[in-house]
């Protein structure tokens, strides 16, 4: 039997023979809901939810690990937010189960929805309370022990850099300020998932990164969800992608991956075809992105320097040569124009 | 138990950060305090003539109780107003979601929203019970009386506050709900009007109304099943409340 780390270090503190028995009650304590460690943290099974007649969602199936960020990317009214809805408890599925931790999100939603914390699109501040006044109703509502509260308050708060807002009315706060506030109250009772939906919508470009960053800095400890349609937040936070359309997840992939494909992107002076291309030694598929500029995936074993000779040898005229980024670009507006299969499954 | 009076607090105190609250309580004291001087006025010119009849009303008859029976009729228009805030509010401010997601249970949410609101409608039922109080230092009131007359009013405000929390989670629209709370407040209160124009005063529909119960209370009359019809009428009208805030969930 493998002792959790927790257990073991509660045991050498001890140092007595009944300390390992104490050590394995700390560990329950820690862990009341027995989770295995490899259980994923969250895990959406089959999920479909119709609205009015309407299927919103479609046979959705995804999985997450604490320490990951998945990215819920989708055109506004791919599902995203009703996805999160259900996904923090708001919203029941009409079919399949969500659970989190191992434990049914609706089957013993008290116990399951406290390892939650859900950021909506619209913070959901009270006007009349001030920032700290806010955050220790939050801290309650979550089932933090009085005596903890005070503690919790001020690590979230500094954690979200309100100090200086802590006796400002919520109601006075600005458009930022509002959604860190947003995020305090998610992260206040230390959930072992966060739902954040459009988190970084209205925000300055700086304010935008500082989110970001404290985005990558709470995957250290918990699993992250977040639903936006701006690809640049998924490309900087994310490390899973899933992409939804008309309610039915249409890619999924580990976002290393998609950058890490091989393609490079290429802009040349002269109109050419794709044969013209698959005609050199090297290249093993090119697609077309605009005019002058392709997408160029390489053979295995070959590099970017030789590609660069032979469109030279050809005189194509080579005006860019780099390594695609936009993969996920692509894949997602692809997605969004159209297509009814689902792309890939990480 | 600690989530209910969490969620109360949280209410009363964002109730009394507003000048509604405050402004409410202090224009029902003094229509009430208006109200209650005229009735002394009236008193204390026909008190002589009183004096010379034999079994004759007193203070209590004639300044307490239909003091206090003007309230419950207040009361109709000012329970809404209070209610009407507590979830289409939440509603409209998009702050519904801290409560649903926050892993406590609907019918806990609409008993501390149902606290919430209760303990503002209580306080002006409690200033305007202490009002007559003062009578005390020139005549001997009727304070039996006056204590189950103050527990009838709690209670048919208890009704009307549940049924007000009811029609607010119903829309996401604070005025929608307070006419909601009014017209079926009012309509309970007097559904039994037209029986009693016809003479009829002991048919199910006298017992449906919250006014049969509620007289004998202002005559000193603590009657159980008046009692339980209350709080009856405020567990169907809260339970109604969960299962909007269930359908919220599953529906939408």
């Amino acid at each position: 039997m493998k002792i959790p780390a927790c257990a073991t270090k509660a045991y050498d503190r001890k140092r007595q023979g009944s300390g390992f028995l104490l050590a394995l009650l700390l560990h329950r304590k820690n862990n009341p809901r027995g989770m295995n460690q490899s259980t994923p943290e969250l895990v959406i099974d089959r999920v479909s939810r119709n609205l009015s007649g309407r299927t919103i969602i479609e046979d959705l199936s995804l999985t997450l690990d604490r320490g990951e960020v998945l990215g819920l990317l989708g055109i506004n009214g791919a599902g995203k937010s009703t996805t999160l809805r259900m996904i923090s408890g708001m919203l029941a599925p009409s079919s399949g189960r969500v659970t989190l931790g191992g434990l049914d999100l609706y089957a013993n939603p008290e116990r399951a929805r406290r390892d939650i914390g859900y950021l909506p699109e619209e913070p959901p501040l009270y006007g009349e309370l001030n920032v700290e006044e806010y955050l220790r109703f939050c801290a309650r509502l979550h089932g933090i022990a009085k005596p903890a509260i005070s503690a919790a308050v001020e690590k979230v708060i500094e954690r979200c850099e309100l100090g200086e807002m802590r006796r400002r009315l919520t109601s006075l706060l600005s458009k930022g300020f509002r959604q860190r506030v947003g995020l305090a109250q998610a992260i206040v009772h230390e959930p072992a998932l966060i739902v954040l939906d459009e988190p970084a919508s209205g925000l300055d470009p700086i304010q935008a990164l500082r989110l970001r960053t404290l985005i990558r800095t709470l995957a250290e400890d918990h699993a992250v969800v977040l639903s936006t349609h701006v690809l640049s937040d998924v490309l900087a936070c994310c490390d899973r992608v899933a992409i939804l359309h008309r309610g039915r997840l249409r890619h999924s992939a580990v976002l290393s991956e998609i950058d890490a494909g091989g393609a490079l992107r290429v802009q040349i002076e002269r109109d050419v075809d794709t044969d013209a291309w698959m005609r050199m030694a090297m290249v093993a598929s090119a697609q077309v992105i605009d005019a002058r500029r392709w997408r160029i995936t390489l053979k295995r074993d070959s590099s970017a320097g030789e590609l660069a000779k032979a469109i030279n040898d050809s005189g194509f005229g080579l005006l860019e040569l780099r390594a695609d980024n936009n993969a996920l670009e692509e894949i997602f507006v692809r997605i969004a124009g159209q297509g009814d299969t689902i792309e890939a499954a990480a | 138990m600690s989530t209910i009076r969490l969620v109360a607090a949280n209410d009363i105190k964002r109730q009394f950060a507003q000048p509604f609250a405050w402004i409410l309580l202090a224009l029902t004291c003094a229509l009430l305090a208006w109200q209650f001087l005229i009735a002394l006025d009236a008193y204390l010119r026909i008190a002589p003539k009183l004096d010379a009849l034999p079994n004759s009303q007193g203070a209590t008859d004639l300044i307490v109780i239909p003091l206090l029976r003007s309230l419950s009729g207040l009361l109709l228009l000012i329970v809404p107003l209070a209610t009407m805030q507590s979830l289409a509010g939440e509603r409209r401010a998009h702050t519904l979601p801290l409560l649903l997601a926050a892993g406590i249970g609907n019918l806990r949410i609409v008993l501390g929203k149902f606290l919430g609101a209760f303990v503002l409608v209580a306080l002006i039922v409690l200033l305007a019970a202490c009002m007559p109080l003062m009578l005390e230092f020139g005549t001997a009131l009727d304070l039996g009386r006056l204590a189950v007359s103050t527990i009838g009013l709690l209670l048919f405000a208890a009704s009307l506050t549940a049924i007000g929390i009811a029609c607010s989670a119903w829309t996401a629209h604070p005025a929608l709900a307070a006419a909601a709370a009014l017209i079926f407040g009012s309509l309970l209160a007097m559904i039994d009007m037209g029986a009693r124009f016809q003479g009829i005063d002991n048919a199910l529909i006298n017992w449906l109304s919250l006014s049969t119960h509620l007289e004998p209370f202002f005559f000193g009359l603590l009657a159980s099943v008046d009692i339980v019809y209350f709080l009856l009428v405020t567990l169907f009208a809260l339970l109604l409340a969960a299962r909007r805030l269930d359908s919220l969930r599953t529906r939408g």
